[in-house]
């Protein structure tokens, strides 16, 4: 490509920017729209999912050991769930530690527990973390075949069905994105064909003087690429700014923490204004195409 | 031989037969009119020349090569070689005469240097001079079609294909734009012209290829078969 060449499709860019002012603005903002709503999905699916790995890393295995074992029995037994492999992290609560707990959930000095029952009914616990929640069920079923364990408690059945409506949830969050930028990219891609329809004549004669289809395709692909990612740049600033205001409005105020970590969330960005500049590119292909069948 | 038509037929999609078992050849440096009544095939033909339309039998072949199994890719390297006037024009209202003309340079990619002293020269040579700047819109129908003429010139085509270009003039700018194409003819460049301006077709005493119902039904070397 001659460098004669790469000045003219910038220069052809600009002119058709300058002439088609509507229909650069109509194109802008139908990229704004679509990449707003897919930045809020997005933003959305990336909370939900979060939200769900919380409420999965939260599931854990209290293991209730029997009351006559002595004190190298059940550090023993910490040692064994401990060489389980999928086993992330074990704490003892002693059956004291488990009373005062208690004692203090209930939250009223005057009312002791331990007078009122005689004596301490709650045994050893060990409370296991495991590092993939989806095998607590196996994990559970094999500390509960220790010996020396009466009782494992993981809240079996809420488990399994948390499990299958995370599983749900972030499939229809894949497919919830996979349908809006589907919709973008036709969206986009009408309104690009709106603005080549108009210089369709041009094109025909181009064809005909003997250009390439690249030679066509670049001035159009500049224009695309520069109209879509000002787009894409315009909706990722209001965006952040909702979000943002999102974070600090909701931030300890409820049991949700929202998703504030600036690399993950500038990766976002990035990816949107990607995304945003890729949709010009696919919209200006699809609508090109047709006219360059000559 | 520059054209060489075997055997061509043309069937489009919705069964319309436009061309039926075509056999013709243009040599170097002819001028030939292809002649007869709207539907005859004209138009198919001419495209063909320029491979807007292929055929659905046959074989083309300009200057030795196979326009037939030509690869797509190549396409534009056949059109660089021909220069194609219409008869709308076909100009872009938005940009001025010399506009219009470095455009066709610039599209093939042709260097800025050669763009400035070609324009001028296809303009002079159309009989422009003086209009450059002015835009389509302010231009007569003969002055438009003089554009066209340029544009078509501005890359040296081997070959200049017009379709109808008189057919939105009257008589006396059809005149002039025959004596300009006339003109380009005998300075080398084999003009394909299709017409059914009889009177200015039979005055030129060129050849004629007359079409009908998608056969050739006369091909006179000084249009005889119009007297």
């Amino acid at each position: 490509m001659r460098p004669g060449s790469i000045i003219y499709f910038f220069r052809e860019a600009g002119k058709s920017l300058k002439r088609n002012r509507l229909l650069s603005f109509a194109t802008i903002t139908t990229v704004a729209v679509c990449i707003l709503i897919l930045g809020f999905g997005v933003l959305f699916t990336i909370n939900a999912s979060n939200f769900m790995n919380h409420l999965e890393s939260d599931v854990q295995i209290r293991a209730f050991l029997e009351q006559d074992l002595t004190a190298s029995q059940i550090s023993d037994i910490g040692r064994k769930i401990e060489a389980i492999p999928g086993v992330g992290s074990n704490k003892f609560i002693s059956r004291d530690e488990a009373l005062q707990q208690m004692q203090k959930d209930f939250g009223r000095r005057e009312y002791d527990l331990k007078e009122t029952l005689g004596k301490n009914p709650l045994p050893h616990t060990y409370m296991v973390k495991v590092k993939n929640p989806r095998e607590v069920s196996q994990l559970a079923a094999k500390i509960k075949s220790m010996p020396g364990v009466y009782k494992v408690n993981y809240g079996q059945g809420t488990v399994e069905k948390l499990f299958k409506v995370t599983r749900w949830m972030r499939i229809i969050g894949i497919i919830f994105i996979v349908l809006l930028l589907v919709g973008a990219v036709f969206l986009i891609a009408t309104t690009i064909r709106l603005a080549i329809f108009a210089r369709r004549k041009e094109i025909y004669l181009m064809k005909l003087i003997g250009s390439t289809d690249w030679f066509i395709r670049w001035p159009f692909f500049l224009e695309g690429i520069l109209l879509s990612s000002l787009g894409a740049l315009i909706s990722i600033g209001i965006l952040a700014m909702a979000y943002g205001s999102l974070i600090s409005k909701i931030d300890n105020l409820f049991f949700i923490q929202l998703v504030s970590d600036a690399g993950t969330i500038r990766n976002l960005y990035l990816v949107l204004l990607g995304t945003g500049a890729g949709l010009g590119v696919v919209g200006t292909w699809i609508s090109l195409n047709r006219f360059l069948k000559v | 031989m520059l054209v060489q038509f075997y055997n061509v037929s043309k069937i489009y999609p919705n069964g319309a037969k436009a061309l039926d078992d075509i056999s013709i050849q243009i040599d170097r440096g002819e001028f030939v009119f292809l002649m007869g009544p709207s539907g005859a095939g004209k138009s198919t033909l001419v495209k063909m020349l320029f491979r807007e339309e292929l055929p659905t039998r046959g074989q083309i072949f300009l200057a030795s090569r196979s326009v037939v199994r030509m690869k797509r890719s190549d396409v534009p390297k056949l059109r660089r070689n021909m220069g194609i006037v219409f008869q709308d024009f076909k100009l872009l209202e938005r940009k001025t005469v010399a506009e219009n003309v470095s455009f066709a340079m610039e599209v093939v990619g042709a260097s800025s240097k050669d763009i400035r002293t070609r324009v001028p020269e296809v303009i002079n040579m159309v009989g422009l001079k003086g209009k450059e700047n002015s835009f389509p819109g302010e231009l007569s129908g003969g002055e438009q079609q003089r554009v066209g003429i340029a544009r078509a010139l501005s890359n040296r085509p081997l070959l200049l294909i017009a379709d109808e270009p008189t057919g939105n003039l009257d008589l006396n700018t059809s005149q002039e734009i025959m004596e300009l194409l006339f003109d380009i003819n005998r300075k080398g460049t084999t003009v394909i012209m299709a017409s059914h301006a009889r009177e200015l077709v039979r005055a030129a005493r060129k050849r004629v290829i007359m079409l009908q119902n998608g056969r050739v039904v006369d091909d006179s070397p000084n249009g005889e078969s119009l007297l």
